[in-house]
């Protein structure tokens, strides 16, 4: 089964943060940032990204889980809450931010690609894509960029 | 904490700057009920803390920001936040309403409103983390811009989700017009950003981690996918996401109601050079949006070619088109962008800013002032330079700006000379961009609006581009053809009155006016009575739409009786002779006046006032509950006497 990661363009992201709410409310049942398992992030006059779990193949926070507690279901991490000690060692070694510690159960969450986001995004853009599939996308775009360059030449 | 209704954080914090004292009182399960939230909270707590004696920029003087039940629920384009004092500008009632995160932060830290009373001994800020309350020294921001300010207070508490919202140097200078400023969202009009650097506040930080919880959570989502579905396919928003409010450049051109020349007339010919269409094609970078926003009217742009060019984080909103263009006739789009850029960084409402300069191009255009009392500017009506060079005058008083931080009507008090006529205010306040004699209802809604001239205390929609369907789904065939027709006084008075009640609740919720819950979207929501469900379903308040109208009546009411307190009375509701004597001199509304006082007496009549005084009968109050305010209005001799 191919892997997908959750991927929107920060220049498509309006940085409305709809995705946390649906986020929140379809995990939580409540509304709180802070549970939300995708969050974004505001940087300067154009930049809105959200930061999430990225599924990686080889998951550093898998590796290094000294209980074993994050667990490979289909092609999906997910964390295991039974398990779950809250060490804090994945978020120590997620390279991007992209797992946390629920602030009162004290265990890991992370997005398990669940789709609520993905449904509630204003833009339509926020969407679960094909690693192999964005290549040949942003392949097309880097041509077209040069094929206007040699135009405008 | 508990409080009887979900969706409340249930708390109120009061800080008193001159003793460094901080409170947190439980907030009063009867004032939730009678003024739900936001600008409702912010009326009430003026009425029973602010009086005449008040002096706006004194310590005395209250700076309450507040958030409704729907602030931090994630209901859609629930994002905003409300600020309210004694205007330094009107020296009446005044408030302000902003988008964007901040709002929300304040739910998640656990209050629904924040009181600010004192002054600080030296400049300060306040950082509300969750439970700490702290007030910090503002050393290091003092005198910076409201981006660097946010910048370095993120720093200084080492939070980067922190939400800062802050004066600028205009603020600090006591600018009468000084807005308040987070992420490039103003809270612009009525001078809350003076009432702050009176205070020596430079700014308001908050962080919230708390959980909001809703009522019947299930039905609240759900209902809540129903109102995005209605979002998506409605055209008013369809064209927010794809222009945002520029795109009413054209469409208020084409109907001749734009400011152009200090509302001298309501056509711009360069109205396409300053317009929706040429941002989109040109400038636009992308969307942006606050929190759960659906209309993403923020879009930052990029000016390719110098002396401006650069990287902007918002496109000019149609005001700000209209108030640093129009209005002046300047049609020079990248000195729009970046006047709009220096407004925020030194904290001015754009409005009042071009409604000043404006007044002062008209005085120069007709002798009364010349460059000798310009600081050798030429004030030539299109002259972009002149107003960018004005705006930093302005923000730091410095010379001819000194005069024009007063806003026009002081400045034309002091100056004289007839400079008076070109005064375009109501209540001390520039009036918006919208020419009256083009649309009656809103010269109406500037009439009367609480807060002086104002177009978003009713933001009378309904008839603005002449569509039936709106008025048909909530009102039926009664008010047609003549409620959709905008040069017809006919029905205007209750449209105001109407909007002016769904209005008070939109800031009274914390809901977007400009995004879905005041366009007339064809299926007529979102009305009173989706209010009032929505209300119910978040904090489990019992309420028909009936009670949630009458509860936007009690706010517009006990704000009128601030105002009839201070001393305002008939003569306040007026608009300046231009609107009401001069007929409009081409276009559309070519040969037509605002027909005010036809207007206004069924509009007092309406709203159970008496319309020879504009004074509240004691009725009307006493059917709002408000029989303590009839009592002190009585006291004071400020009730019309009964016939």
């Amino acid at each position: 089964m191919s892997r997908r990661i959750l991927y929107i363009d920060p220049l498509d992201c309006t940085g409305c943060r709809n995705c946390e709410i649906a986020c929140s409310y379809i995990k939580e049942g409540l509304m709180n940032p802070q549970k939300s398992r995708i969050r974004v992030v505001r940087e300067g006059a154009t930049y809105d990204s959200p930061v999430v779990c990225r599924q990686c193949d080889n998951a550093p926070c898998a590796s290094v889980c000294p209980v074993e507690a994050i667990e490979k279901k289909g092609r999906i991490w997910v964390v295991n809450a039974q398990k779950c000690i809250g060490c804090a060692l994945c978020v120590q070694e997620c390279p991007f931010g992209a797992i946390w510690l629920h602030q009162d159960k004290g265990i890991a969450i992370k997005c398990d690609q669940c789709g609520n986001c993905v449904r509630h995004c204003p833009t339509g853009k926020l969407r679960f894509v094909d690693p192999e599939e964005l290549a040949r996308e942003k392949v097309a775009k880097g041509l077209e960029g040069q094929a206007e360059a040699k135009e405008e030449g | 904490m508990f409080f009887r209704y979900k969706a409340y954080a249930g708390r109120i914090a009061r800080i008193d700057l001159t003793s460094g004292k901080v409170t947190k009182e439980p907030l009063d399960t009867k004032m939730a009920e009678n003024f739900i939230g936001g600008e409702g909270f912010i009326s009430k707590i003026l009425w029973d803390e602010v009086g005449p004696e008040t002096d706006p920029f004194g310590p005395e003087n209250r700076l309450v920001f507040a958030v409704g039940p729907l602030s931090g629920t994630g209901w859609p384009v629930a994002c905003r936040f409300e600020i309210g004092a004694k205007s330094p500008l009107t020296e009446a009632y005044g408030d302000t309403s902003c988008c964007g995160y901040w709002g929300p932060e304040l739910k998640f830290a656990g209050y629904d409103a924040i009181i600010i009373q004192g002054k600080s001994d030296k400049p300060a800020y306040l950082w509300i983390n969750d439970e700490e309350i702290k007030i910090m020294d503002a050393k290091n921001v003092w005198g910076k811009s409201t981006s660097e300010t946010e910048e370095i207070i993120r720093k200084e508490v080492n939070d980067p989700k922190a939400q800062v919202a802050s004066c600028g140097l205009a603020g600090e200078n006591l600018v009468r017009y000084a807005g308040v400023i987070n992420m490039r969202r103003a809270a612009a009009r009525s001078g809350m950003g003076a009432v702050m650097g009176s205070k020596n506040l430079k700014a308001v930080a908050v962080r919230g981690t708390k959980d909001v919880k809703t009522e019947s959570t299930k039905e609240f989502v759900k209902l809540m996918d129903e109102v995005i579905e209605i979002y998506k396919k409605d055209f008013y928003i369809l064209d927010r996401i794809k222009f945002g409010t520029p795109i009413l450049v054209e469409l208020m051109n084409e109907i001749a109601r734009w400011p152009v020349k200090n509302f001298q007339t309501g056509v711009f010919p360069y109205a396409k050079e300053i317009g929706g269409e040429k941002i989109r094609n040109e400038y636009r970078i992308k969307d942006r949006g606050g929190f759960g926003c659906w209309a993403t009217c923020e879009k930052p742009v990029l000016v390719k070619n110098p002396p401006y060019a650069g990287t902007y984080a918002k496109q000019p909103e149609y005001e700000t088109l209209s108030a640093l263009g129009a209005r002046l006739y300047i049609r020079n789009l990248d000195a729009i962008i970046h006047a709009n850029e220096l407004c925020d960084e030194y904290g001015m409402d754009t409005i009042s800013t071009g409604g000043t300069i404006a007044w002062a191009m008209e005085c120069y255009e007709n002798g009364i002032l010349t460059k000798k009392d310009t600081d050798g500017l030429d004030l030539t009506w299109g002259n972009h330079e002149a107003m960018l060079a004005l705006i930093p005058k302005i923000a730091k008083r410095e010379g001819f700006g000194d005069l024009l931080a007063e806003g026009s009507f002081r400045a034309a008090q002091k100056i004289g000379k007839g400079s008076e006529k070109f005064v375009m205010t109501v209540k001390k306040m520039e009036i918006a961009a919208q020419d009256g004699r083009a649309q009656k209802s809103m010269g109406l809604a500037h009439a009367v609006a609480s807060r002086g001239a104002d177009h978003l205390k009713a933001f009378p929609l309904v008839d603005e581009l002449g569509r039936e369907e709106p008025i048909k789904a909530r009102f039926g065939d009664k008010y047609l053809p003549e409620m959709a027709q905008p040069l017809s006084p006919k029905y205007k008075a209750f449209e105001i009155k109407d909007g002016e009640e769904l209005c008070a609740l939109c800031d009274s919720l914390s809901l977007c006016k400009s995004s879905g819950t005041c366009l007339p979207l064809s299926t007529g929501q979102i009305y009173f009575v989706d209010m009032a469900k929505v209300v119910e379903l978040a904090t489990g308040m019992k309420l028909t739409g009936e009670d949630i109208r009458k509860a936007g009546e009690r706010v517009v009411n006990i704000q009128r009786a601030f105002n009839i307190r201070e001393g305002l009375a008939k003569k306040d509701d007026a608009l300046p002779e231009r609107f009401t004597k001069t007929p409009a001199p081409e276009g559309a509304d070519k040969g037509h006046v605002v027909e005010l006082d036809k207007m206004l007496e069924e509009y007092y009549e309406l709203r159970g006032w008496d319309p020879k005084t504009g004074l509240i009968r004691k009725k009307t109050l006493e059917d709002l509950g408000l029989g303590y305010v009839a009592d002190e209005l009585k006291r004071l001799g400020k009730l019309p006497t009964e016939a």
